[in-house]
């Protein structure tokens, strides 16, 4: 589904992706974890192009979205991207948040969007807040509507960046909740995290990053029982 | 004491009853309120234009840059240098007596000089307070409207701009007081704005006080008029995101 | 030339728009901005900048300060940056018959007044006409000169008299006129074709400027700046009718009938022994 090839990124002399190759299959769920610092993050945001790679192909099925003039705007409507910070539109309501891509897009009128709006509401509990500002939600809140707002736009794969990092811990479980409902419905999806936990019990293949590449990867039985590189070993030793 | 009194009721008498001056106050308010409210919409119409060229420059990848934005970027820059760079007054003259130089001199004229030459100056602060306000909203909000597939334009207009004008609203209140305020120079290319109509009765009847201090009076009516509506926008602007 | 008049003429209304601004501040700064004419020396000039705050007090002061609006030749205009002129130099005889030292200020016409009744200088001199209205906010001189107020036209253009000027008006066509702020010429031709036919500028020179860009059909102005800006302009002409005849007079404080009586006996002199005659001679050239 997305190939990368030889995928480099550059902030001025500092290179923070160093020739990555990956493959991600439809309906994988693929976990990155690693140190901060260790361009996971960097790397979940050229796959849709936020960053733009300094060298490299992606391909996302079967179209080379690097090459110059890809419309990239109709790319990015088949990946959904969760935040960290949430980045829910300060000036819309929540309905609208939902609401605003789907119809600017022309992948659905306005009733077919509040419909759909609604109906993915409910699916997370937040009905009640279809009229609500983000300033009046909580950070879980706030998440699980992102992400709703996210798959709205019916997205073949979502990514996920660090999305319950900037959570307080009793928030994070709710927001999971909903991440583990849409890997058992067979969405494909890249996440970039620290809950080891989540890691362990939905990735389908976890890959461990360092200093700007893939150290080692493998299912999560093999990279948290039995990690074959000293780098994943020491990361490990420390996080769990 | 008795003559203060005496020398007021001259002073009300020549600079409002004789001859019908108050006139010259009525006619000047139209003219002052159409220039300024001409050339704030002229000023805020440019103003936002040039912000968001800047802006969309500035928030261009390095290694993708457009030229064509670039070009836009270097016009907008070299118009926000000369036009903040000189004084409203020379501005004004260099409207009507070099680049209008052939023009007729009627109220219309004056009037559409006048709107053009506070539009665009009135322009370049907006485009930078507008552009401040851009600036000030999280990056995040962009990179979320991209990443759904909108592009840079809706991004802007449906999601930025809306809030960058919220958060300088009070910066553009203090722009258009200083616009109504500064609109009084228009005398010196002969509009008869309020200040040219006490100007007028003080050259007619040699009054100072009593005119002066009317139109003083006006324009500080017209600013507080103003503070109060742009008070009450913001506060329904406000209702958005605290409730 | 044309393009240094431009230019001269905008710096000169900035100038004297600041020094009008300055004057209404405080008295202390009027005297800044001042071009002294007659080289201020040390110590009057000292004394000037304590003692002028009370301009009543003429006798103590050792200074005579003058305001006026320096882009009205021949009456005053600048010649390098000191203002000389028929004023400027009866002005100076006068100071010199009184014992004090003249000080020239220059302001916007319209703030002379204002200057005069509120103390920041002594007297207002820059060709002005008394009037009924006038008098009953400030106090004439005895006049000193006769001031014509004539209308320039372009070379070319079809008003021929000032009867012309009625005439185009009533067979509704639109004439458009000039004039100097506040100036009696403003006044009259307000009164006699209707505030929307007439411009009023900061300056004659700005008038003059429009009316050679076409902006105006023509210009009322006094008879000796007139003949000035001709000779300055090409293509424009004075009308062989004149639009009013008038006497000019200084402007003093009603608060200073002292300062009156001194300049009016002064003046007396200088015009029994010639001396004023012979001011008018050197600036007026016939033509």
């Amino acid at each position: 589904m997305i190939y990368v090839n030889d995928l480099c990124k550059q902030f001025g002399d500092n290179k923070v992706l160093r020739n990555i190759t990956e493959h991600i299959e439809p309906g994988e769920k693929v976990v990155i974890i690693g140190p901060s610092g260790s361009g996971k993050s960097t790397f979940l945001r050229c796959l849709n192009l936020l960053e733009q790679p300094t060298a490299g192909t992606i391909t996302f099925d079967g179209q080379e979205i690097t090459a110059p003039h890809t419309d990239i705007n109709k790319v990015r409507q088949h990946m959904g991207m969760v935040f960290q910070h949430f980045n829910l539109f300060a000036n819309l309501t929540v309905k609208q948040n939902i609401t605003l891509a789907p119809v600017l897009t022309k992948l659905m009128t306005k009733q077919e969007a509040e419909a759909e709006a609604m109906r993915l509401l409910e699916r997370v509990n937040l009905a009640d807040k279809a009229d609500a500002y983000p300033a009046q939600l909580s950070g879980g809140q706030k998440q699980r509507i992102a992400i709703v707002r996210a798959l709205a736009m019916k997205p073949r794969v979502m990514l996920f960046d660090e999305p319950t990092s900037a959570l307080d811990p009793e928030m994070v479980g709710e927001v999971l909740e909903v991440m583990k409902e849409l890997a058992e419905d067979g969405m494909t999806m890249v996440v970039v995290t620290h809950e080891m936990g989540f890691a362990r019990e939905v990735a389908t293949r976890v890959l461990f990053m360092d200093g700007g590449g893939i150290i080692e990867q493998g299912t999560p039985a093999e990279i948290f029982t039995a990690p074959k590189e000293a780098r994943t070993k020491d990361f490990l030793s420390k996080v769990l | 004491m008795e003559k203060m009194i005496e020398d007021l009721k001259l002073g009300f008498y020549q600079t409002f009853i004789l001859k019908d001056n108050y006139q010259y106050f009525v006619r000047g308010i139209g003219i002052t309120l159409q220039v300024t409210l001409f050339s704030l919409i002229f000023g805020l119409i440019l103003g936002v234009l040039v912000a968001i060229v800047r802006s969309a420059h500035d928030q261009q990848p390095e290694n993708r840059r457009n030229p064509i934005l670039g070009v836009f970027d270097v016009i907008a820059k070299i118009y926000l240098t000369v036009i903040r760079g000189t004084p409203t007054m020379v501005q004004l003259l260099i409207m009507w007596f070099v680049i209008w130089a052939g023009t007729r001199s009627s109220d219309t004229n004056l009037i559409r000089c006048a709107v053009l030459t506070f539009g665009i100056n009135s322009g370049a602060y907006v485009a930078e307070i507008v552009r401040s306000g851009i600036m000030s909203i999280d990056k995040g909000q962009m990179e979320a409207g991209r990443s759904l597939g909108l592009s840079y334009a809706q991004t802007m207009r449906r999601v930025i701009i809306p809030q960058a004008i919220k958060n300088v609203l009070p910066a553009l209140g203090n722009e258009m007081i200083t616009l109504l305020k500064e609109t009084s120079i228009v005398t010196v290319i002969g509009l008869k704005d309020l200040t040219k109509g006490a100007m007028i009765i003080q050259g007619n009847t040699y009054q100072a006080l009593v005119p002066y201090f009317a139109i003083a009076i006006i324009y500080l009516a017209m600013v507080l008029i103003l503070t109060w509506i742009m008070g009450k926008v913001e506060r329904r602007l406000r209702e958005s995101d605290l409730r | 030339m044309k393009k240094l008049i431009a230019l001269l003429l905008a710096m000169a209304m900035c100038f004297a728009l600041l020094t009008g601004c300055g004057s209404n501040n405080s008295a202390a700064e009027a005297n800044d901005d001042s071009n002294a004419s007659a080289a201020a020396e040390n110590e009057e000039a000292a004394a000037a900048e304590n003692t002028d705050a009370e301009a009543e007090n003429t006798d103590n002061d050792a200074v005579l300060t003058m305001g006026t609006n320096a882009a009205f030749p021949p009456y005053e205009f600048y010649d390098g940056d000191t203002i000389v002129g028929i004023d400027a130099e009866i002005a100076a005889a006068i100071a010199e018959k009184l014992g004090l030292e003249l000080q020239i200020v220059d302001m916007d016409f319209g703030s002379i007044i204002t200057a005069v009744q509120t103390g920041k200088i002594d007297m207002g001199m820059a060709g002005m006409t008394v009037t009924e209205e006038r008098l009953q906010n400030v106090n004439f001189s005895t006049t000193y000169a006769t001031g014509i107020q004539v209308v320039i036209v372009p070379e070319d253009s079809d008003i021929t008299s000032v009867d012309d000027i009625f005439a185009k008006l009533n067979a509704g066509e639109d004439v458009l006129i000039g004039c100097q702020e506040a100036t009696t010429g403003a006044i009259y031709a307000s009164g006699d074709f209707g505030d929307d036919h007439v411009t009023t500028y900061p300056n004659g020179a700005t008038a003059v400027q429009a009316l050679t860009q076409g902006k105006l059909d023509c210009v009322i102005i006094d008879n000796q700046p007139a003949i000035n800006f001709v000779a300055a302009n090409e293509g424009l002409k004075i009308l062989d009718t004149e639009y009013v005849t008038e006497d000019y007079a200084i402007a003093i404080s009603k608060d200073n009938e002292d300062l009156l009586n001194q300049i009016n006996a002064a003046l007396e002199e200088l015009i029994a022994d010639g001396t004023v005659q012979e001011i008018l001679d050197k600036y007026i050239v016939a033509g």
